[in-house]
C-alpha cells in the first residue's frame, strides 16, 4: 500500500546563505552568488575557471553543537545544518517517538573532498603513519548521513547515494518509496557537496566548468547559444520526507508532496560526459508519469536540471522536447545557474517551484540555442502546482522526480 | 537468485573463490600492489595476477580501474550464469552496486604524480568516481533502466541488494544486477592502520587475541529476478533472497554500540521481512571483521536475537578467507551464503587459534553439511549503519 508522501521540513543552504528564504531570494534576483576560488596551489590551469558557488566562512553554531562540530567534516557539518533546518520546521522535537523508525537517505558526488585530499597528501609527502584518524573516519562518503542519524537519533536505515548529479533526486526518489510503503515512518533525505580548490581544478581540466571567453564572463548559462560549462558549487539540502496523514495529524505545515521519482541510464555516455540516448531516457520519463495516472499535459513546470554545459543541456532538451512533443513545453526553471552544481540547492527550488510564486529570469541565459528549441523562465510568476524535476548526470544515469502544491 | 559472479583474492571467478572456501586456508598476504614498507602492517587479501579475461576492448580494460575490472569480470561472470542475453537494452533491468571508494587509488597515483612535478594522464582521476563500477557494468551491460550506486562503508553493498530486492518487489524492475566492487588503496590501508584496527597477521575473527581486521579487494555480483521472471525465462534460481534488514546505532562514528542494539535491530528488521523465526535460520555469515569491538558488538546483537541459541547458531566469518571488500563486503558474503546453502555445507573460517572465550559461540572451523534452510548474512559499518540478508535454500 502506498501513501501520499509530503515534504513537512527543508533545510538548505549554499552560496545563497542559510534556509529557504534565502533560497527563495537568490531565486528571486537571478543572479548566482559566487566566489573567486583559490588558486594558489596551481592546479587550475591558467585560462581556467575562477568562480564557484561556495558557502564561505557562515556560522553554524545555532544549528550545529560546536562541540559536536569540532568532530566533523565540511560536509558533515553542512548536512546536519541542513537537517537541523528541516527538523525545527517540520516542528519535530528530539523526543518524538519516530525516530527509531526514521531512514536518512544522503547523496554527494565526490564524498568529503577536503579530508580525502589531506589523507592522500600526508601518505604521499609526509608518509602513511601521518594519516589522520579522525580525517580517515570523516572521509567516507557515509560521514555526513551517520552524523545526521547520530544528531538527531535516527535509527533506521542510513543510505548514502553517489550517482553524480543524479544522486540526489534518487536520494529522495528511494526515501519517498520507503515512506509510502510504511517501511519506516518518515526520511530525512537530499544532498550534501563540498568544493574544494583542486577538485574544482580537477573539474575544470575535464572541461566540465564554464570559464571567461574574450566576449564572456565566465558564467554557467543553461540552455544559452554560447553555454561552456556549469558553475561547481557547494551545499547542503534536507528535506523531512512524511505520510501525509501523518503530517496532518501533528498539524504540521505541508510544503508540498512528492508523488514518485524514477530513474534511468543512458548506457551511450562516457564514464564523465553525456551520451545521446534521449529517447530511451524520455521512455522512462513517460513511464513515471504513467504511473502516476499522468501524462506530460499535467505537468505545470519543469525544474531542470541543465546546468550549462554543451553536451549536458542538449540532451536535457532533447529529452524534455520528447516528452512534451504533443503538448508543449511547460515553464522551465533552470536554477542551478544560480544554485551551482552539487549541494542539492536544486532540490529546494523544485520544492520552491511547487508552491508557486515569483522567480528572477534564468542567469546565463540571454540568447537561445536554435538548435535546442528551449527557453528557460525568463522570470515573473510561476502558478505551481505540478512539477517534473530532472537531473541527468554525467556517466549516464538520470534521475526525476514529480513534486505537486499539497 | 539466478546468477553469481566474484573476484577475491582467491582469484577471477567464483569458481576460485568457493575452491579457497572450501580448503579452510587465508588467501591474506603480503601484497604488491603499493609500496608498504612505511607501513605498520604488511598484508592484504589483494587479488592476484594475471587478470581474468578482459571483457573490455584492449584500451577501455587498459584505462579502466581497479575497482571497475573487477565489477565487471564479476557483472559478466554472473550474467553469464544467469543466461542474460547482452546488450540486455531493456529498461526492466537495473544495476543496484556499491562502493567506498571506487577508483580512489587511481586517484591517489595520480595526485602523488602532480605533487611530484610529474605529469599523470588526467583519465586517472576519472576513475575516482564511486558511481565507476556501477556505470562501468551499467554501461557493457547496456543497461537503460534505472542505476544507483551506494556508499554507506562497509554495508554498502548489503544496501545496494536490498535496493535491488524492493525494487523487484515493487515492480520497477524485473532483473536486478547487484553487487559491489573495490580496491586496495593506500587511504584506507593508511586510515585503518592509524585506528590501529588492522592485525599485523592475517585476520581472525572471533579468535583470542585478534589484533584487528585484514583489508581485502574484489567484487561480488549477483543477479536477482523475480521468481515469475526467471520461470518466464526458464532458468533455475540458485537460491532464494526473502527479506533484508538494516538501522543505524546513532551513536558514534567508527565504534559500533557496545550493547550491539543497532545491529540487532537490523537483524531483526531482516528475519521479520523474511518472514523466518530465529529458531529457523541454519547459520549466519557474519560481519566478523576481527577487530576486538566489532567481533564484540556482533555477538551481542547475536545474543540479543538469538538468546540461548547465540552459542548454538553456527558462525562463518568469511574475511578470514579473503579479507575485509569494504563496499563489496556485504555482496561477496552473500554470495559466499549462497554458496554455502547450494552446497548443502559451510566453510570452514580460516586461521588458527581458539575462538574468544568472551564470545562463546559455536565458529565453523571445518567443513559441516548444512542441512536446506536460512542462512543469514550480516555486516556492520562506519557511521553504525548495519543491515542483514535472510537468504534461502531454493525449493519450488
Amino acid at each position: 500500500m502506498r501513501e501520499p508522501v509530503v515534504v513537512s521540513g527543508i533545510g538548505t543552504l549554499g552560496s545563497f546563505g542559510l534556509g529557504v528564504e534565502a533560497l527563495q531570494a537568490a531565486l528571486l534576483s537571478g543572479r548566482p552568488a559566487t566566489t573567486e576560488v583559490d588558486r594558489s596551489e596551481s592546479d587550475h590551469a591558467p585560462c581556467g575557471a575562477r568562480l564557484a558557488a561556495l558557502v564561505g566562512r557562515v556560522d553554524l553554531s545555532s544549528w550545529v553543537n560546536p562541540a559536536a562540530a569540532r568532530r566533523m567534516s565540511g560536509p558533515s557539518k553542512l548536512a546536519v545544518a541542513a537537517a537541523r533546518m528541516a527538523v525545527r520546521q517540520a516542528g519535530l522535537g528530539d523526543q518524538d517517538d519516530g525516530w527509531q523508525d526514521t531512514a536518512v537517505v544522503m547523496s554527494t558526488a565526490f564524498g568529503p573532498a577536503d579530508f580525502t585530499e589531506r589523507l592522500i597528501r600526508a601518505i604521499a609527502i609526509a608518509g602513511p603513519a601521518t594519516a589522520s584518524p579522525f580525517h580517515f573516519t570523516e572521509s567516507v562518503a557515509n560521514a555526513p548521513a551517520a552524523q545526521i542519524a547520530i544528531d538527531c537519533h535516527a535509527r533506521g536505515p542510513n543510505v548514502t547515494v553517489t550517482q553524480r548529479e543524479a544522486g540526489a533526486l534518487i536520494a529522495v526518489g528511494r526515501a519517498v518509496a520507503q515512506v509510502a510503503s510504511g517501511r519506516v515512518r518518515r526520511a530525512l533525505a537530499g544532498s550534501v557537496e563540498e568544493m574544494t580548490p583542486l577538485l574544482h581544478a580537477l573539474l575544470d581540466r575535464f572541461g566540465a566548468l564554464a570559464r571567461a571567453t574574450p566576449e564572456l564572463a565566465e558564467a554557467a548559462r543553461p540552455f544559452d547559444r554560447r553555454r561552456n560549462g556549469l558553475l561547481a558549487g557547494e551545499g547542503a539540502t534536507v528535506l523531512v520526507l512524511e505520510r501525509e496523514a501523518d503530517a496532518a495529524a501533528r498539524g504540521a505545515t505541508v510544503l508540498a508532496r512528492v508523488r514518485a521519482g524514477a530513474s534511468a541510464f543512458d548506457p551511450t555516455a562516457s564514464r564523465v560526459g553525456w551520451g545521446r540516448g534521449a529517447a530511451r531516457l524520455a521512455l522512462a520519463v513517460r513511464a513515471l508519469l504513467a504511473r502516476l495516472g499522468l501524462g506530460p499535459r499535467d505537468v505545470d513546470a519543469v525544474v531542470s536540471g541543465a546546468s550549462g554545459t554543451r553536451v549536458g543541456d542538449r540532451l536535457e532538451a532533447e529529452v524534455l522536447r520528447a516528452v512534451f512533443s504533443e503538448t508543449g513545453m511547460p515553464a522551465i526553471l533552470s536554477p542551478k545557474s544560480i544554485t551551482g552544481e552539487y549541494g542539492g540547492g536544486h532540490l529546494g527550488a523544485a520544492v520552491l517551484a511547487a508552491r508557486g510564486g515569483e522567480f528572477g529570469p534564468t542567469a546565463g541565459f540571454e540568447e537561445p540555442d536554435p538548435t535546442l528549441a528551449l527557453r528557460p523562465h525568463a522570470g515573473g510568476s510561476l502558478r505551481g502546482g505540478r512539477v517534473l524535476v530532472s537531473s541527468l548526470a554525467a556517466g549516464g544515469a538520470g534521475a526525476w522526480l514529480v513534486l505537486e502544491r499539497a | 537468485m539466478t546468477g553469481l559472479g566474484a573476484v577475491s583474492a582467491w582469484g577471477w571467478g567464483v569458481e576460485a573463490l568457493a575452491r579457497g572456501l572450501r580448503g579452510g586456508t587465508s588467501a591474506i598476504r603480503p601484497f604488491k600492489r603499493f609500496d608498504h614498507s612505511r607501513y605498520r602492517t604488511h598484508v592484504a587479501g589483494e587479488v592476484p595476477l594475471p587478470l581474468g579475461p578482459c571483457p573490455l576492448a584492449r584500451g577501455e580494460w587498459a584505462r579502466a580501474s581497479w575497482a571497475d575490472r573487477f565489477a565487471l569480470y564479476a557483472a559478466l561472470e554472473a550474467a553469464r550464469q544467469a543466461g542474460l542475453a547482452l546488450p540486455v537494452s531493456d529498461e526492466s533491468v537495473g544495476v543496484y552496486f556499491a562502493s567506498s571508494t571506487g577508483g580512489l587509488y587511481e586517484s591517489e597515483q595520480y595526485l602523488a604524480q602532480r605533487w611530484r612535478g610529474l605529469k599523470p594522464r588526467l583519465s586517472l582521476f576519472a576513475s575516482q568516481q564511486l558511481n565507476g563500477p556501477g556505470d562501468a557494468v551499467a554501461r557493457r551491460l547496456g543497461v537503460t533502466g534505472p542505476v544507483l550506486t551506494i556508499s554507506s562503508a562497509c554495508t554498502s553493498a548489503a544496501l545496494a541488494l536490498e535496493a535491488a530486492m524492493r525494487d523487484l518487489l515493487e515492480g520497477e524492475v524485473s532483473v536486478a544486477v547487484a553487487g559491489g566492487a573495490d580496491s586496495l588503496c593506500e587511504v584506507t590501508y593508511s586510515g585503518f592502520n592509524a585506528l590501529r584496527a588492522v592485525d599485523e597477521r592475517p585476520c581472525r575473527p572471533y579468535r583470542s587475541g585478534r589484533g584487528g581486521l585484514s583489508i581485502g579487494e574484489g567484487a561480488g555480483v549477483l543477479i536477482l529476478e523475480t521468481c515469475k521472471n526467471a520461470a518466464a525465462r526458464g532458468v533455475q534460481p540458485l537460491a532464494e533472497l526473502k527479506g533484508a534488514g538494516s538501522s543505524c546505532d546513532a551513536s558514534h562514528m567508527t565504534a559500533p554500540d557496545p550493547e550491539g542494539a543497532g545491529a540487532a535491530l537490523a537483524i531483526a528488521r531482516a528475519l521479520r521481512d523474511a518472514g523466518v523465526e530465529q529458531e529457523s535460520v541454519a547459520f549466519v555469515n557474519v560481519h566478523g571483521t576481527g577487530t576486538p569491538l566489532n567481533d564484540d558488538a556482533e555477538y551481542r546483537a547475536i545474543r540479543r536475537v538469538f538468546h540461548d541459541r547465540a552459542s548454538q547458531v553456527p558462525l562463518t566469518a568469511s574475511k578470514a578467507s579473503f579479507g575485509h571488500l569494504l563496499g563489496a563486503a556485504g555482496a561477496i558474503e552473500a554470495l559466499v551464503t549462497v554458496l554455502c546453502l547450494r552446497r548443502g555445507e559451510l566453510d570452514p573460517t580460516a586461521g588458527e587459534g581458539d575462538v574468544d572465550a568472551a564470545l562463546p559461540v559455536d565458529l565453523v572451523r571445518e567443513p559441516r553439511p548444512l542441512a536446506d534452510g536460512v542462512g543469514l548474512s550480516t555486516n556492520l559499518a562506519f557511521g553504525g549503519a548495519n543491515s542483514a540478508l535472510v537468504f534461502a535454500t531454493w525449493s519450488q
